[in-house]
């Protein structure tokens, strides 16, 4: 793969926040009522600052996936203080937090979750649907395709595509409005392990160069190894990061 | 929320995507459409044809018949309650022919003219009455010549001449011909010695020229011609425009008769009308015209008067035989008729047109009942498939509200694309009706026999029915396509997304 570039896909820069770009205190969220009732987190809490590479590790059930819907806004915790770049994404209405999701905030998804009516183009610049003011959606959207590979590819669809230029479509997608945040996961659970390394170095870069704060969900260690901060989550609750830890929250998955 | 055209541009790709959809959720809204707007043509037709035969939006104000020891005693109408009618607050006194005073030929008379070559012989008495010239305006002929030319002295062309000779063996001859031009004239024959011979005639009373009676014909006596008379008599149909007619069948010389004042077809004289009093008229018919009483003929009032003064006394040349009424309002028919029968002891004949629309409502109604049911019907189809089509379709609702859509955005999106189809629907329904509608009327034209006021089509689409059909399938989908909206907007984004 060969992802390219680290010019903004947009110039639009995000306002500066004064303090963490994520803020957690005591969230939880449980799902079902009565007996069913299951604690899926429970007071999780921790800070995310501007520029950071987070990788949150966790078994399967261990709440990490619910963590980062509630954090971009895609679910609700039942109880505990969620600040997403300096909005408080609890009490806020629907129309504020997908404002938010629209401009400032990225989703990967390991099902790619592209448009198969859509060229890779229209896949890309679906964000542009719901902003009022936006300015040469094409250009831009081509941008993106350009930064990640895909530049001859905007015609077109998902479904003439491999797994891993899917991935890479879902990228360009995320990165179409320049967000402050990108949240992924398990970005690389559906790609092969050369492809999944290429994505992988794409997002280190897209740090080390852009300052875009990424919080990643992932299982595989060789995820977390390139991340700058590994926050391990067990049962719904925040653990220590020691090696031993971190390994019992990536169960023995990829490497 | 999203830019109007974004929102445009989605709903549509969304709904032109999937054809199956599309068909399973259009295809109940394109018949009921279709059907809403067939039966409301038709009906609106049907009743525009009833209202030409019976003119629903005037009323006729009669005197009750009364009699005391065979003496006829009924109310009279006269001029004082004709402007008694005019200056009430339902009339529009503004307008001079909100009231229109009509008087019959009250004693018998007896037509005979000769049409293409046949002798016809019609009762005049009783299918004759008289308005004032200045309500007939329909076309330039009427208005120029639905006069009262007999009581213009200073005619002219009323000089002395010779009458033709009476006939022992007919009571009342043909009106005479012109003398021909063409050809040598019969030097035994009669000729209309008249300067004009198609308006006038030698009058045998006064020995001088006469323009002929004017006289007019309601649409129904010329549908009656063209639906019975002409067909069983071999005569031509008469034309729509019947200035043309009449000038395809030699103009006004066409369309003269003769009329014996004092003379029935039934008995060949009145007893009650001396057989001195018996004389011969010519009249001629001018023109077509909705003033007209619909079976028979109608000439200016003037005639009617000295004709019923002549033969009946003052009293019959000053009562009108009804008095015809346009409304302000159709709505104030109750009050009017309230006042007429408690102020003025008459009252309002008693309307079969009225009772035809009461009649067609009904029926309209329920038809448009029936298509609303299937329209209604058709919406719960759409909200079924709706239902169906967000959830095949959470997982891309998720995404939508992943990238930035609001609430809001994904349930007018759910709506645009119900809309649209409603819409589209709604196109393909009318289309669909027209198309039935087309089809029956060619049916009608190849295979249904001609009758009196067939229409030439049995539909009218008036704008208000294709706005209505296009509304009201959009209407009708946007409803059953709400709650499935609300299903999709109001869903969890995060749970839609982890759909498989």
């Amino acid at each position: 793969m060969d992802m390219v570039g680290s010019a903004r896909v947009s110039d639009k820069s995000p306002a500066p926040i004064p303090g963490p770009i994520v803020r957690l205190r005591d969230v939880t969220k449980s799902y079902g009522t009565g007996a069913a009732k299951t604690s899926v987190l429970r007071g999780v809490s921790f800070d995310v600052d501007r520029g950071e590479f987070v990788a949150l590790v966790g078994q399967s059930g261990s709440g990490k996936s619910t963590l980062l819907n509630i954090i971009g806004g895609l679910d609700q915790p039942d109880s505990g203080e969620v600040e997403v770049l300096g909005v408080d994404t609890v009490s806020s209405t629907d129309t504020r937090r997908a404002q938010i999701r629209n401009q400032s905030i990225g989703f990967v998804f390991q099902a790619f979750n592209l448009l198969d009516h859509l060229t890779v183009l229209g896949n890309v610049v679906l964000p542009a649907s719901f902003a009022r003011g936006t300015s040469d959606v094409e250009g831009r959207g081509r941008e993106a395709l350009r930064r990640v590979g895909l530049s001859d590819f905007a015609g077109r669809r998902p479904g003439e595509l491999s797994g891993g230029q899917k991935q890479r479509v879902a990228i360009a997608r995320a990165l179409f409005n320049a967000p402050a945040l990108l949240l992924c996961d398990e970005p690389t659970g559906n790609l092969d392990s050369e492809t999944g390394k290429e994505v992988i170095d794409f997002f280190r870069e897209l740090n080390a160069k852009d300052g875009v704060t990424l919080l990643i969900v992932t299982h595989e260690r060789r995820v977390s190894s390139v991340a700058r901060r590994v926050i391990a989550m067990r049962d719904g609750m925040l653990v220590e990061t020691s090696d031993e830890a971190l390994a019992a929250a990536h169960g023995g998955g990829p490497t | 929320m999203m830019p109007a055209g974004n929102l445009a541009r989605m709903v549509a790709g969304n709904t032109l995507r999937s054809r199956r959809h599309f068909v399973l959720s259009a295809f109940g809204i394109v018949i009921g459409i279709a059907t809403f707007v067939v039966f409301l043509a038709s009906t609106e037709q049907v009743g525009a044809v009833l209202e030409k035969i019976f003119p629903v939006e005037q009323v006729q104000v009669v005197a009750p018949r009364a009699s005391l020891l065979g003496k006829d005693i009924s109310k009279k109408l006269d001029d004082s309650i004709v402007e008694k009618i005019r200056s009430r607050p339902e009339v529009d006194r503004a307008d001079p022919t909100a009231v229109v005073p009509r008087m019959s030929l009250a004693f018998p008379a007896f037509g005979r003219g000769d049409f293409e070559g046949n002798d016809l012989k019609f009762e005049v008495g009783g299918f004759a009455d008289g308005i004032k010239p200045e309500f007939v305006n329909d076309d330039d002929r009427t208005r120029e010549l639905f006069k009262d030319w007999d009581g213009m002295k200073d005619d002219p062309r009323r000089q002395a001449c010779a009458p033709p000779p009476r006939d022992p063996q007919e009571e009342v001859i043909q009106s005479p011909r012109a003398r021909p031009t063409d050809r040598p004239a019969d030097p035994l024959a009669y000729y209309n010695p008249c300067p004009q011979p198609d308006r006038y005639y030698c009058d045998e009373i006064d020995r001088t020229c006469h323009h002929r009676v004017p006289v007019v014909m309601s649409p129904t006596m010329i549908e009656i011609y063209n639906g019975q008379f002409a067909k069983s008599h071999g005569l031509p149909i008469a034309d729509v425009d019947f200035v043309r007619f009449v000038t395809q069948r030699g103009g006004l010389n066409a369309m003269r008769f003769s009329v014996g004042l004092g003379l029935t077809t039934v008995a060949g004289s009145n007893a009650s009308i001396s057989r001195r009093k018996v004389r011969r008229v010519e009249a001629v018919l001018v023109g077509i015209s909705n003033k007209a009483m619909p079976i028979g003929m109608t000439m200016p009032i003037q005639y009617i008067q000295r004709w019923n003064r002549e033969f009946l006394g003052d009293e019959a040349a000053t009562a009108y035989s009804s008095i015809i009424v346009r409304l302000k309002d159709r709505n104030r028919i109750a009050v009017f008729s309230q006042w007429l029968q408690d102020d003025l002891d008459l009252r309002l004949e008693d309307s079969l047109g009225e009772k035809f629309a009461t009649a067609l409502f009904v029926i309209r109604l329920v038809l448009v009942l029936i298509s609303l049911v299937i329209i209604a019907i058709s919406s719960i189809n759409i909200a079924h498939n709706f239902f169906m089509q967000v959830t095949e379709r959470r997982r891309e609702l998720g995404l939508l509200r992943a990238v930035g859509a609001t609430q809001n955005d994904v349930l007018l999106v759910v709506l645009g694309e119900a809309a649209l189809i409603g819409l589209i629907g709604g196109v393909l329904g009318l289309l669909v009706g027209i198309g039935i509608s087309a089809a029956v009327d060619w049916g009608s034209l190849h295979y249904l026999p001609r009758f009196p006021y067939k229409p030439t089509s049995w539909f009218h689409f008036k704008w208000w029915i294709v706005a209505g059909g296009l509304v009201c399938s959009t209407g009708f989908s946007v409803l059953g396509g709400y709650l499935p909206a609300r299903r999709a907007s109001t869903m969890e984004p995060a749970q839609a997304l982890t759909q498989n």
